[in-house]
């Protein structure tokens, strides 16, 4: 292949794989902007990825895999609203036991439903959607607009919350209960209202990032193939200070070295494939160096809020 | 409000009160710290669900479930720590919550306008466009004000307002507050000092121990009365250090010959790294206390950490007995006799999840004889804990009580008993009373008195200027890290003080 | 702290937990009936394989020292106020440093390899531990990402270790060649073998206990989790706490690994570090970060997996039934805490 086709190949697949990335950090981001601090994605994506796929391959029908996945990733975050702003425990404590439980039911319901078989069950894969004209244009049409929809659901999606985050009022107050929910509250802007909301809707989109990958990726449900992403994502979020449009951008960078450490596998550069393996993380990590100190957090991320709590 | 009671747990707050608000009035809501009286207002404002009791506006009863149905029934809330968020710009903190039409962009211009026709109609002064984190305390609370304002409030309530303000920016508020009853508002005005709730009060309602004392008209009513409601028949007032007549005795207030603090030309980094206090230099004497004025985040918070090793010096020399202790850590200036009560006593030195005993040991759990080669020596540490939970009168069931029990007069007890558990040469004691109750109060004075004639030096920063002049020897006023001048005891005068806080210097 | 117990509120503090664990159990005992095995059988097998026979009983003393250290690694960070989430990688890393000294010094006499092997993993995991520490201390990183991420990263390494450097050609699965006989723990029973590591763990939880309880040192740790600005402020180094409760943490998961390596495998073996990480920590938070508390739940703990592993073998249900028993017990915990504090 000649260097602008492998040019063109690389983008394609980074394109292909900002979505659970996307996905799962925009879902961090709305939490953590009303001061709640998810943690669970990696287990929240296991099972939505295992019962995503369970749900596509008993019904042969893809969105009854996806309705199945988005259910969960709705209870997941009802339970860790529920947890920690009515009952008021440690956000990350119960974080981790929702991690605990997503990961072993992520293993044990295709046990038990499936069973082992010599041959991994498979379902249809995502297609690629072109976008009529768009997808003409040399290069640039191959590589943004002949994606499958998630793709594109990612990309407006992020669009559309940096919209709804500085230019609306609802954003407005969003906003305002992450950085002081008191004040927030002592305005009429209920905090809970806020915080059961987007733990809501950000589980679901974690439990769809977990959900693409068996439908976009292998079409089948192996243990554990999420990899690390929801920690990713995670600082994915720090880096794109919590902000959704720096996130788009940010997502493009993970997604870049996971292609590019496949790349380097399948192409033999001589590195052993182990140390390929751990870019990713090590990348991760040395961005955290950057990012972590030139980020603003929400001021109030991770914190409980108690509208009756006497300051002494 | 008819017959409101709220408990907290096994701790109630409010029992069976009242309270009775007139159209065009400032009615004054008086009471000691902890009698009760911002709880009842926190009802009102529906940050509270009550226990029992009705409320009734204009005849009719109404349900208040949260600050959103106090909002929409006329009634707001500026509350003691300003609720603002520092990011957001004025205009953005006051129509937070408010309708706005969600227009492609969020254009803020027309509600800055009202903002500042509304800012004009009251006298209260600010810039719509400016992020909280820029502006002064004078201001933001201006903002606060305006929040309510801008809502078209009919009942303001106002929670100890006066708490960061010169003497001369106090004249102004009440000005305010006088245009907004002539435009037919009500207005409570929450605060324990006695002398300004007579000076601009309509009517004063006085909130004891959680139950109602007395409502006077403020024509007929004067501080002896007063005094002696808000304190209840417990009390001596003969004997009090806050209420009687007489002042300190001379013995109290002598001052030792040898100065024991030097403070020599320092200078102390803020957060952002710039120098804010610069060129301080000041001197206590065994035996003295010298009180430090000023207007909150000018300095005193760096100065009290600088002085304590939390914060680095980065020029100048303090010494105590002459010896220079600014590269000390706070752990050996801990050790050689400096002690601290912090202003935030909540954040900044108490261990609420751990035991009374554990928290007595803060600070002190390298030196003898809690510890000896590392290990911790527990049956000492209890025999201590309950020597002072003797001394100090504090209200818990052992040393191995949770702490996260303990009232705010309590815990104070503990960061007393804690700071003085060794012999101490300097203290530094910051806002000592902030939230406490009138006998709490007493008690922090007294023991600092008794401390003081046994020789301890006292650095007692405080924005109370009645609490300074009461026990100050002399008073520095700090404005913007420097300090403004020293009055001595003899020539304290509010007004002069009140100067000072605003930047005005003094020649001595 | 205080001396003196009273059996009366000792039972009566135990008594929602105990409820916990029987409501785990049904919940768990529907899904199975549900599934169409038969409950009781499932909770007999579950509970009560530890004791019936001595190869229980050792098979469950030997799961237990890698769950208590790993609960302490979880613990003594905790009670900082630090998440370790990293104790699988740190087990993994101080496995790797005790199979490389057992490997590349085999040679040596039992006196001097035996104590190599152990030390050598308890500094490879506190350094696998130190590496988020100094993150965090440096660059002000949370420490859950970077504990997590340094897992995945010592997945690769294991592996690169296992097929790369020390390959045992005729294993089936990424192993190494045995590591020298003198770095083998001594067998304490033969048959079943239950190796010496028993004594450390039983030693290192003492140790642990007495370091947080009743030393100055262990104090400022506890202080730091419980108020760190408030601990600043009183003159305890906070970011040195962090630093050090992380590198014990680490410390304490790698001489896990090398307990297993010189006790229970004699080799670097991928995956030895099972799910102990996971069980680890969910001791930990049932133990509520009492360290006096956590051998005792390890314990039973490990009586479940030997149980999960029964169950599997002989009824076919699967093992991940027991862990959403121990994830649901968690859960119950926590419940019954918040329902306490009303």
């Amino acid at each position: 292949m000649n260097f602008e086709l492998q040019l063109v190949d690389f983008a394609k697949l980074v394109m292909f794989a900002i979505v659970p990335y996307i996905l799962a950090a925009q879902g961090t981001m709305l939490g953590g902007r009303t001061g709640l601090f998810n943690v669970a994605q990696e287990g929240i994506m296991l099972l939505g990825a295992s019962l995503g796929f369970l749900g596509a391959y008993l019904t042969g029908s893809m969105w009854a895999g996806i309705l199945l996945a988005l259910l969960t990733g709705a209870l997941f975050g009802l339970a860790l609203a529920y947890f920690t702003t009515t009952l008021k425990m440690n956000q990350f404590v119960i974080g981790l036991a929702l991690f605990f439980i997503g990961l072993g039911l992520s293993t044990l319901f295709p046990k038990i439903i499936i069973g082992v078989t010599l041959q991994p069950p498979l379902i249809t894969t995502l297609k690629g959607v072109p976008i009529p004209v768009l997808s003409q244009i040399p290069i640039i049409g191959e590589i943004f607009f002949n994606q499958n929809w998630l793709v594109y659901f990612s990309i407006l999606l992020s669009i559309f919350l940096y919209y709804f985050m500085y230019k609306t009022s609802y954003g407005l107050e969003l906003r305002a209960v992450g950085e002081n929910p008191k004040a927030a509250d002592s305005l009429g802007v209920s905090v809970s209202t806020r915080r059961y909301l987007t733990a809501i809707v950000g589980g679901m989109l974690m439990a769809l990032a977990g959900a693409y990958l068996p439908m976009a990726y292998t079409g089948t449900f192996t243990e554990g193939m999420v990899a690390g992403r929801g920690w990713i994502a995670i600082a994915l979020t720090f880096f794109g200070g919590w902000t959704p449009h720096l996130i788009l951008l940010g997502a493009f960078f993970f997604a870049g070295v996971e292609v590019l450490a496949l790349k380097f596998q399948v192409g033999g550069s001589g590195v052993p494939y182990q140390f390929l393996l751990m870019l990713p993380y090590i990348a991760t990590i040395i961005v955290m160096m950057f990012a972590f100190r030139l980020v603003r957090a929400p001021a109030f991320l991770g914190q409980n809020y108690d509208r009756e709590k006497r300051s002494l | 409000m008819k017959g409101v009671r709220k408990s907290f747990g096994p701790v109630v707050a409010l029992d069976d009160v009242s309270l009775q608000l007139n159209t065009r009035e400032i009615h004054g809501f008086l009471g000691g710290n902890g009698a009760g009286k911002t709880t009842l207002m926190n009802v009102l404002y529906g940050l509270y669900k009550p226990d029992a009791g009705e409320i009734y506006l204009h005849g009719k009863k109404v349900e208040i479930q949260s600050p959103k149905d106090a909002i929409k029934l006329g009634i707001g809330m500026v509350h003691q720590h300003f609720l603002q968020i520092d990011s957001y710009t004025v205009t953005e903190n006051i129509v937070l919550g408010t309708e706005l039409r969600n227009r492609p962009t969020l254009n803020l211009d027309q509600q800055a306008q009202r903002i500042v026709e509304l800012s004009q109609r009251f006298g209260l002064e600010v810039n719509p466009r400016a992020r909280i984190e820029d502006i002064s305390m004078g201001v933001r609370q201006r903002v606060e004000i305006l929040k309510a304002l801008y809502r078209g409030v009919e009942i303001l309530i106002l929670d100890e307002p006066t708490t960061s303000l010169t003497p001369q920016e106090v004249d102004v508020l009440f000005q305010s507050l006088r245009v907004m009853v002539d435009e037919g508002m009500s207005v409570v005005f929450i605060t324990h000092k006695l002398r300004e709730v007579l000076s601009v009060s309509d009517r004063i309602s006085v909130l004891r121990n959680g139950q109602n004392a007395v409502t006077v008209a403020g024509a007929e009513a004067s501080e002896e009365t007063l005094v002696k409601e808000m304190v209840g028949a417990g009390m001596d007032l003969e004997k009090s250090l806050i209420f009687s007549e007489s002042g300190l005795g001379r013995e109290t207030l002598a001052v030792g010959p040898k100065a024991i603090v030097q403070v020599e030309k320092i200078e102390v980094l803020d957060n952002a790294g710039q120098p804010l206090i610069k060129d301080c230099s000041f001197q206590i004497n065994e035996q003295e206390i010298l009180g430090m004025a000023g207007v909150a985040g000018n300095g005193q918070q760096e100065l009290a950490e600088g002085l304590l090793g939390i914060r680095p010096i980065a020029a100048g020399r303090v010494l105590i007995e002459g010896i220079d202790i600014s590269e000390l850590e706070t752990s050996e200036l801990l050790a050689l006799g400096v002690t601290y009560i912090p202003q935030d006593r909540l954040s900044d030195g108490f261990l609420p999840k751990a035991s009374v005993a554990q928290n007595l040991l803060l600070g002190y759990h390298h030196q003898e004889p809690f510890s000896k080669n590392g290990f911790l020596n527990w049956p000492a540490i209890f025999t201590a804990a309950r020597k002072q939970i003797s001394e100090y009168d504090i209200k818990t069931a052992g040393p191995s009580e949770i702490a996260a029990n303990l009232s705010g007069g309590n815990i104070q007890r503990v960061m007393l008993a804690r700071a003085f558990s060794r012999p101490a040469k300097l203290m530094v004691a910051h806002n000592p009373t902030r939230g406490l109750d009138i006998r709490s109060m007493e008690f922090v004075y007294s023991k600092l008195l008794e401390q003081k004639e046994q020789g301890l030096a006292t650095l007692l920063l405080s924005e109370d200027l009645d609490e300074l002049m009461l026990l100050s020897n002399r008073i520095a006023v700090m404005y913007q890290g420097h300090i403004m001048g020293i009055l001595d005891r003899s020539r304290f005068d509010k007004y002069q003080l009140g100067r000072m806080m605003s930047g005005v210097k003094i020649d001595e | 702290m205080e001396p003196g117990f009273n059996a009366k509120s000792l039972a009566l503090r135990f008594l929602p937990d105990l409820l916990a664990v029987v409501a785990s159990f049904v919940a768990a005992g529907i899904f199975i009936a549900v599934m169409g095995f038969n409950v009781l059988d499932a909770y007999e097998t579950i509970l009560f394989t530890s004791f019936r026979s001595v190869n229980g009983f050792a098979q469950t003393l030997l799961k237990f020292v890698p769950l208590v250290l790993l609960a302490f690694a979880f613990t003594v960070p905790l009670a900082a106020g630090k998440f370790n989430i990293g104790g699988e990688g740190q087990m993994i890393v101080g496995a790797i440093g005790a199979a490389a000294a057992g490997i590349m010094l085999a040679d040596l006499p039992m006196v001097i390899l035996l104590p190599l092997v152990i030390l050598a993993g308890v500094l490879f995991g506190a350094f696998w531990g130190a590496i988020p520490a100094w993150l965090l201390y440096q660059f002000g990183i949370n420490e859950i990402l970077t504990t997590v991420l340094m897992n995945f990263i010592s997945f690769g390494l294991i592996d690169y270790v296992a097929t790369e450097i020390w390959k045992d050609p005729f294993a089936g699965h990424p192993t190494t060649v045995p590591i020298g006989a003198g770095g083998e723990l001594p067998l304490l029973l033969t048959s079943p073998p239950l190796h010496a590591g028993i004594i450390i763990a039983l030693l290192v939880a003492v140790a642990v206990y007495i370091y947080t309880d009743r030393t100055s040192a262990g104090y400022e740790l506890i202080a730091t989790g419980a108020n760190p600005r408030a601990s600043r402020v009183y003159g305890i180094n906070v970011r040195r706490m962090f630093l050090l409760s992380l590198i014990l943490g680490g410390a304490l998961a790698g001489l896990a690994g090398s307990i297993e390596v010189a006790g229970v495998h004699q080799r670097l073996i991928e995956g030895l570090q099972s799910n102990f990480l996971i069980l680890g920590i969910i001791i930990g938070l049932i133990a509520r970060g009492n360290n006096l508390a956590v051998p005792f739940v390890a314990f039973f703990i490990a009586v479940l997996e030997v149980g999960a592993s029964a169950m599997q073998r002989t009824m076919m249900i699967p093992g991940e039934m027991v862990f959403i028993v121990e994830a649901l017990i968690l859960l119950f915990v926590l419940l019954s805490d918040v329902v306490r504090r009303r």
